[in-house]
């Protein structure tokens, strides 16, 4: 392609697709670009090859079942989605949820940040070829799996919690080997430090490149880690507690120029917040029930449907038919390990969701990606892809 | 009643607004905005096809509303008592320094399924407005590039619509070459093309529908 540039030089263009099928896309993502040796002077992204139909597909079912399908959004911390979802539907229902539960979520959610992070600055190592924090990430990852697998059954589609409550309680010695996990990922995020914070060609790499401006990542909608890269201080744990957040010891981590640099060792610093508030969690989880003893949400005890009337009905009810969120529309989000997870629920009164509408975090970060990585050059490109953690689950929806 | 429950009530009686009354009360008044019966558990107001940008421009310059948080659709084809315009286009904006939440709904004809853009006012509106004309069929009138975006593109029907068949398939096979998108980016950053690119040879999977 010949174009003449804004200087009035003729310029030959070589048009290159990036991805949508391309390791470094780490899902499947199409950047269509037009290229003047290595730099990137205009670009086109694509999305929507893992559109399944997420908002039609919840139509047909009843709000629990819904929950599995949660699970595949950002499938790098399912359990984060569980709650967003959980916590959006009980909203509609005003369910009180006993302690212990709140603890819990609190606990796996931080978890999933972990792991979420975990993977996100890992693979974005990878990218710039810093294979060996990849290992030394994966390993503590692999062990939160393994805690997933005695909680739930399962390592990444956990479906573990309810509306108004937990798929079950936590198993005996859940708290000790959580304890453990936190001790090898402290010793893993301090491996990687070491490695990189100082490293020259790190810091090079990554240093005021793509940088995104308070205001660009405010006009874009950003949330969650990249938007307080780029120095805004905003955190839903924060500045809309909930689950009692506010009770919890720990800093909001705040960038100061919004480049790759800031949104890799934001996420970094993070999960160093999150180990402090599971510890403080660990230590306030006393034994009690896990789930609401709200007819309209949970079931009765086996014992009462056995023996009494009214618990039976109920029993069937719930299970024949599913739980009534009032007629409404709600709006809910949650601070999921990317930026704002909202759920934005209609329900006509019926057992079936009307509509629900999903907003995936990083939808709004795919979106300022073309403007971002134009003026840099190719390498830049996939750095910074990786450092603004674009999920295709969450993305195509 | 005891004392105690008697000082209670009193209390809620002599509690001020909240901020969400004083901003509907605040909006109702200058654009004559309704209060949504529906939505019970947040903030939000029915505005009107012509005045809705507006609402929305107000918010964001003189409330702080900097945030479009979301734009989504709803299809109240089924909707139990609803007798109204059939679809709704709802925008999320957020105040970052306070955190309150408004929600603007503005009601659209099925015939006339046709709104104003919002791409000026922030630049995440571009593709959000792409999804509600992908899945609903709402057009945005002077939108730069209104194409489908989570659907492929000789894609026909809006499938979030309720009278979309959810068994319904279509058979998709050609690749969208994007060279108009391109271009028009090359141009947007001041580049004048003298000679376009021409598109590959489009892989066709299969037989053409």
């Amino acid at each position: 392609m010949k174009v003449q540039a804004p200087d009035g030089q003729e310029l030959e263009l070589m048009t290159v697709n990036m991805g949508p099928s391309h390791p470094a896309t780490h899902g499947t993502l199409r950047i269509f670009t037009a290229l003047d040796g290595e730099n990137i002077v205009a670009s086109a992204c694509e999305m929507g090859y893992l559109h399944r139909g997420f908002e039609k597909m919840v139509e047909q079912g009843t709000f629990n079942q819904v929950l599995p399908y949660t699970d595949r959004l950002n499938y790098c911390s399912s359990i984060m989605n569980n709650i967003g979802f959980c916590k959006a539907v009980e909203k509609m229902f005003d369910v009180e949820l006993p302690e212990r539960c709140i603890t819990l979520r609190v606990i796996v959610a931080e978890l999933s940040r972990i792991i979420d992070h975990l993977v996100c600055v890992g693979t974005n190592l990878v990218d710039l070829g810093a294979l060996t924090n990849f290992w030394y990430f994966f390993n503590p990852r692999e062990e939160v799996y393994k805690i997933w697998e005695k909680l739930c059954g399962a390592r990444l589609t956990n479906t573990f919690t309810r509306i108004g409550g937990l798929y079950r309680d936590a198993y005996v010695g859940f708290e000790d080997e959580v304890s453990l996990v936190l001790k090898s990922i402290e010793s893993a995020i301090d491996d990687v430090r070491g490695l990189i914070e100082h490293n020259k060609i790190f810091v090079e790499r990554t240093r005021d490149v793509c940088v995104v401006s308070k205001e660009d990542a405010i006009s874009y909608g950003w949330t969650g880690p990249c938007l307080r890269a780029s120095g805004v201080d905003h955190d839903l744990r924060k500045d809309e507690p909930y689950y009692g957040y506010e009770t919890y010891d720990f800093d909001s981590v705040i960038g100061t120029t919004g480049d790759t640099f800031d949104r890799i060792m934001v996420r970094i610093y993070e999960m160093i917040e999150s180990i402090s508030i599971i510890r403080q969690a660990l230590e306030r989880l006393k034994p009690g029930p896990v789930n609401s003893t709200d007819a309209r949400v949970r079931l009765p005890n086996k014992d009462q449907v056995y023996h009494d009337m009214e618990a039976l009905i109920n029993q069937f009810k719930l299970i024949y038919e599913g739980v009534r969120p009032p007629m409404g529309q709600c709006y809910d989000a949650t601070e999921a390990a990317n930026g704002e997870l909202g759920f934005f629920i209609v329900s006509d009164g019926g057992t079936n969701p009307y509509k629900i509408k999903v907003r995936p975090p990083c939808f709004m970060q795919f979106a300022a990606f073309s403007d971002m990585i134009e003026q840099s050059q190719v390498a830049d490109a996939f750095a910074t892809l990786g450092s603004i953690n674009i999920i295709a689950g969450e993305l195509d929806r | 009643m005891s004392d105690e429950q008697v000082s209670d009530q009193v209390e809620e009686q002599v509690q001020e607004p909240s901020a969400d009354d004083v901003l509907a009360g605040e909006l109702s008044e200058l654009f004559a905005l309704q209060l949504d019966r529906l939505a019970q558990w947040d903030l939000c107001l029915i505005a009107e096809s012509d005045n809705f940008i507006d609402v929305l421009r107000y918010l964001r310059d003189k409330k702080s509303f900097a945030v479009l948080l979301d734009i989504t659709a709803v299809d109240y084809l089924s909707f139990p008592g609803h007798r109204d315009e059939r679809f709704a286009v709802v925008y999320l904006l957020k105040n970052l320094e306070t955190c309150q939440r408004i929600c603007i709904k503005v009601m659209v004809e099925e015939d006339e399924a046709r709104l104003q853009t919002v791409c000026r006012l922030w630049k995440n509106a571009n593709w959000l407005e792409r999804e509600v004309f992908d899945q609903y069929g709402i057009h945005f009138q002077g939108h730069p590039n209104l194409k489908r975006i989570l659907n492929h593109h000789q894609f026909v029907g809006h499938p979030l619509r309720k009278d979309y068949p959810v068994q319904k398939r279509q058979k998709l096979s050609v690749n969208d070459p994007m060279l108009d998108q391109l271009h028009q980016r090359l141009e947007e950053n001041g580049y004048i093309i003298i000679e376009e690119a021409k598109p590959g040879e489009s892989i066709q999977f299969g037989e053409q529908a």
